[in-house]
C-alpha cells in the first residue's frame, strides 16, 4: 500500500448504509491505511478506514497454503500468478462527513454513498477541513473498538502534520476527546496516549 | 455607575477585561460557583478576596471571590493522576495538559455584593445584588471602572486603600455612615490595626461630622505614634490636626517627655469611683465575684470616700469592718490589697476635679474638638485604663443622653455625634461584664443619644457576643485563632464565605472592611501612613514629626522601670 498517493483512487463501494461503507480494493494488498480519510463519490462523502480485511475473492473457497517448498513470501506469489485474481482487500469506512454548497461538514449524509461509487485517498486539504472541526470525533468514538480509538489517533496525528503547530491542535482536539469522553476515564487516557504516541 | 464609554453591546470594549470563566451554579445565599475557562495557573492568578465581575442579561453583578477549588469530573483524575498512571510519560504529559482544564478544572466561589443594570440608563447606580445572574453568565477580573463604580466618590467619602491586586485603585469609605454605628478594628497584634484605627480616627477629624474621644492606652493617636517596622515616628492626630484635636494626659511627665504639650491634665478624685467601677475591673484586678461585690457594702458602709476610707485601713481593721457589716473576712481582704496597688496611681487624687475633668472633656467635645486621652504610663495598667476610660465616658455619656432627651423635647440642640475609641475592649466588654460597663449600654443603644464606639482589639473572642453584633462596621486585619474570627464575623451576612477570605489575609497591610461604610465587602491594602497621607490630611507638608526617637524610648523604657519596680 505504500503506493498510494493522496488523491489517488484505491477503490469502489461494494455496500453502504448511512453511518460506513464497504468498499474493496481494486487489487490485493494496497489499502488505504487505518484511520485515512477517504473521500467517496460526488458530491463527496468522507469516512475514515476503520476495518481492514485482505480475503479471498470467494468466500466460499477458503485459502489453504501454498508455499511449503517457497523460499521466500515472493517466491510463493511468483509460483502462484492465479492468486492475484482471487484475492482480494476489503475494507470498513465510518462516515464523519460530506461536502454540500457550503462546504464540508461533519456530521452523516442524508444518504449513504451509492454503490460502485469511487474511493480516493484524501489529500492535505480535506484533512484541514476536517482538522478545523472536529464535530466527527463522536461519530468514531460511537464505535467503541480498539481499532476505532486507533483510527481517531492516526487520522488525529495526521492533521496535526499538516498544520504549523501541531502540538496546539493535538492539544485543542485532546480537550474535545476527554470532553467527549469524561465519562470514560481509562479509554480516554489509553487514546490520548496513543494521540501523543 | 455610568456604563463604561465605548462599551460594546455587551457592555465592555473590545480590549475588554480579561475574562475567566462562566457561572454555572450556585445561589444568592450560598454565592455563585464559576468553572473557569482555562488550565493556564488561573487559579494561581486569582485570589481570594479580589474582585469579579460577571455581565448578565440585564445586570452587571459584582462579586468577590470567596474560595478556589480544584474539581474533576470524575474520580479517577484523582486516583490516577496522570503524572503517576502506568504509561509513557510523554503520553502523560500530555494527558494531563488535555485534562487540566476539562475534566479537571478550576472553580470559583465567588459572593455577589452589588448589581448595576445594564439598561443603558445614563447614571445607573449599583445597588445592593437581590437577583443572580442566569446560567453560563460570562465572569471577568473586575476593572478599575468596575472598583470605582462600587466605591465610587462622594462627598466626605475617606479613600482608606486599595482593593487587593488593584493598586491604582480606592476603595472608599462612607464616613457618616461609619460613625453612625459603632465600629469594631481587629487584628492580632504586629498586623496594623493601630495604623488602620488611626487612619480611620484622621479621616473622622478631617470629615468633621463627628467627634471622637480616643482613650490612648499607649500615647499612639494624640502625639506621635511609632512605626515599628520601620522605626520611625508617625505623626499622631494633634499633629495632623493641631486646631481640632485637643489631647488630655493622665500623666504630665510622660507627655512632656515626649515632648507633646497636652491641653489639659486629668486627675480623678477617690470619690469619683463607684462600686460598679471596681465590678468593672473584676477581670483587671482579678477579684472574685464574691470578693467585687463586697465593694457595695463598704460603700453602703463608709459612704461618699468609702475608697480612700477603705484604702487607709490597716490589716487589722479590716478584720474589724469584715465583721462590722458582715461580709466574708478573705473577700474583703482580697478587695483590700488589690485596691492598695493603686496608691501609685498619680491621677488619682484626694480631692477629684468633680465634674470638672469629664466637664473640661466635653466642653471641648461640644465645640467640635476632638479629644485625645494619653494614659503615659498607665497604659500599661488594664485596670487604670478601665477605670478611667469607664469612669469618664459614663460621665459623658450621661451628658449627651440628657442633652439629646433635651433636644428631643425642643429644648436646645442634638448633641453632635460622638466617636469613643477604646482599645483592649475585650477587657471592657467580655461576657460576664458587658452589661454592667457603659461601653456595653452605648453598644446596644445603637446611635439611640449620638454616641457610637470604635473598639480596636486583638481578642475578638473575648467580646459579647451581642456587642459584636452591634457593631455596624468592622474591618479586621489578620487574625490567629479560630474563635477571633467566628466573632468578627458574628451576625454578618455571608459568615461562610467570608470565613474564607478573613482566614486568607496577609498578617500585615491587608485587612477585610464589611458592613455599614462599604457597600460590599472588600480586602483592603490601607494606603500608606505616610507625607502623603498627612498631606491629603490638610497637615502643612514638612512639619516635623516631633520628638526624637531617642525620646520616645527613654519614655518607654520609664515606663517599663515603673511597672517593674512600682514606685512606693
Amino acid at each position: 500500500m505504500a503506493g498510494i498517493q493522496p488523491g489517488q483512487r484505491l477503490a469502489e463501494v461494494t455496500a453502504s448504509r448511512t453511518q460506513r461503507v464497504e468498499a474493496q480494493c481494486y487489487s490485493a494488498h494496497s489499502a488505504p491505511p487505518l484511520g485515512s480519510l477517504v473521500r467517496i463519490g460526488s458530491p463527496p462523502i468522507y469516512a475514515v478506514v476503520l476495518d481492514i480485511r485482505h480475503e479471498p475473492l470467494d468466500p466460499t473457497r477458503p485459502l489453504a497454503p501454498r508455499g511449503a517448498d517457497a523460499e521466500t513470501e515472493d517466491e510463493l506469489y511468483a509460483a502462484n500468478p492465479q492468486l492475484s485474481a482471487i484475492l482480494t482487500t476489503r475494507f470498513t469506512a465510518v462516515i464523519v462527513g460530506y461536502r454540500d454548497g457550503a462546504g464540508v461538514r461533519a456530521g452523516l449524509p442524508s444518504l449513504p454513498p451509492d454503490l460502485h461509487s469511487f474511493v480516493f485517498l484524501c489529500e492535505a486539504s480535506d484533512l484541514a477541513g476536517f482538522g478545523d472541526n472536529l464535530g466527527w470525533l463522536r461519530l468514531l468514538l460511537e464505535e467503541r473498538s480498539a481499532a476505532s480509538d486507533a483510527a481517531i489517533a492516526n487520522l488525529l496525528r495526521q492533521a496535526a502534520g499538516g498544520r504549523t503547530d501541531p502540538r496546539k491542535f493535538l492539544l485543542e482536539a485532546g480537550k474535545a476527546l476527554a470532553t467527549e469522553l469524561s465519562g470514560e476515564p481509562h479509554r480516554m487516557r489509553a487514546l490520548l496516549r496513543e494521540v501523543a504516541a | 455607575m455610568t456604563l463604561a464609554d465605548g462599551a460594546g453591546s455587551n457592555g465592555f470594549s473590545a480590549a475588554g477585561p480579561r475574562r475567566l470563566g462562566q457561572v454555572v451554579g450556585g445561589s444568592l445565599s450560598r454565592g455563585l460557583d464559576v468553572r473557569l475557562d482555562a488550565s493556564d495557573g488561573q487559579t494561581e492568578d486569582v485570589a481570594v478576596g479580589s474582585f469579579v465581575t460577571i455581565q448578565g442579561r440585564r445586570q452587571r453583578y459584582f462579586a468577590v471571590v470567596t474560595d478556589l477549588e480544584l474539581c474533576a469530573v470524575d474520580d479517577s483524575v484523582r486516583h490516577f493522576p496522570p503524572a503517576f498512571s502506568q504509561g509513557g510519560s510523554t503520553g502523560d504529559g500530555f494527558a494531563a495538559e488535555v485534562i487540566a482544564g476539562t475534566v479537571a478544572y478550576g472553580q470559583l466561589s465567588v459572593m455577589p455584593g452589588m448589581a448595576v443594570s445594564m439598561s443603558g440608563l445614563p447614571g445607573a447606580v449599583a445597588e445592593q445584588a437581590k437577583t443572580i445572574p442566569e446560567h453560563f453568565a460570562p465572569v471577568y477580573a473586575a476593572s478599575q471602572t468596575d472598583i470605582d463604580a462600587v466605591f465610587r466618590a462622594r462627598e466626605g467619602d475617606f479613600a482608606l486603600g486599595s482593593p487587593q491586586g488593584m493598586e491604582s485603585s480606592l476603595v472608599r469609605l462612607d464616613l457618616s455612615a461609619l460613625a453612625n454605628r459603632s465600629v469594631g478594628v481587629f487584628g492580632a497584634s504586629g498586623t496594623g490595626k493601630t495604623f488602620l484605627a488611626r487612619m480611620l480616627l484622621a479621616g473622622l477629624v478631617k470629615q468633621s461630622h463627628a467627634v471622637s474621644l480616643v482613650f490612648d492606652m499607649e500615647s499612639e493617636y494624640g502625639w506621635q505614634g511609632q512605626d515599628n517596622d520601620r522605626s520611625r515616628q508617625v505623626k499622631g492626630l494633634k499633629q495632623l490636626f493641631p486646631a481640632k484635636v485637643v489631647t488630655f494626659t493622665l500623666d504630665e511627665e510622660s507627655s512632656r517627655r515626649r515632648g507633646a504639650t497636652p491641653d489639659g491634665v486629668v486627675k480623678i478624685g477617690y470619690d469619683e469611683v463607684e462600686p460598679a467601677d471596681i465590678e468593672v475591673l473584676r477581670d483587671s484586678l482579678n477579684l472574685s465575684e464574691v470578693a467585687a461585690a463586697t465593694a457595695w457594702n463598704v460603700a453602703r458602709h463608709y459612704k461618699e470616700h468609702w475608697l480612700r476610707e477603705f484604702m487607709g485601713l490597716g490589716a487589722a481593721d479590716v478584720g474589724e469592718l469584715a465583721q462590722e457589716i458582715g461580709v466574708n473576712l478573705s473577700a474583703l481582704q482580697t478587695l483590700h490589697r488589690r485596691l492598695l496597688s493603686w496608691e501609685r496611681f498619680g491621677f488619682l487624687a484626694e480631692q477629684g476635679q468633680g465634674n470638672a475633668t469629664a466637664g473640661g472633656i466635653i466642653e471641648q467635645l461640644e465645640r467640635g474638638n476632638h479629644v485625645v486621652l494619653e494614659f503615659g504610663q498607665y497604659g500599661r495598667n488594664t485596670a487604670a485604663y478601665v477605670l478611667v476610660s469607664n469612669l469618664l465616658t459614663r460621665r459623658i455619656h450621661e451628658t449627651w443622653v440628657r442633652r439629646k432627651e433635651l433636644a428631643d423635647g425642643g429644648q436646645g440642640q442634638e448633641p453632635r455625634p460622638l466617636v469613643i475609641f477604646i482599645e483592649e475592649a475585650h477587657k471592657f466588654l467580655t461576657p460576664g461584664i458587658a452589661s454592667q460597663t457603659i461601653f456595653g449600654t452605648i453598644a446596644r443603644e445603637l446611635r439611640k443619644y449620638n454616641v457610637t464606639l470604635m473598639i480596636v482589639d486583638q481578642r475578638p473572642s473575648g467580646i459579647d457576643s451581642e456587642v459584636m453584633s452591634q457593631l455596624g462596621t468592622r474591618l479586621s486585619c489578620a487574625l490567629n485563632d479560630d474563635r477571633d474570627m467566628n466573632a468578627v464575623l458574628m451576625g454578618a451576612r455571608d459568615v461562610g464565605q467570608l470565613r474564607n477570605v478573613l482566614a486568607r489575609l496577609d498578617s500585615k497591610q491587608q485587612a477585610l472592611v464589611f458592613g455599614h461604610a462599604v457597600p460590599m465587602p472588600v480586602v483592603v491594602r490601607p494606603r500608606d501612613y505616610d507625607e502623603a497621607f498627612y498631606a491629603d490630611m490638610g497637615a502643612p507638608a514638612g512639619t516635623p514629626v516631633g520628638a526624637s526617637l531617642a525620646e520616645a524610648d527613654a519614655d518607654r523604657l520609664q515606663r517599663e522601670i515603673d511597672e517593674l519596680f512600682p514606685p512606693e
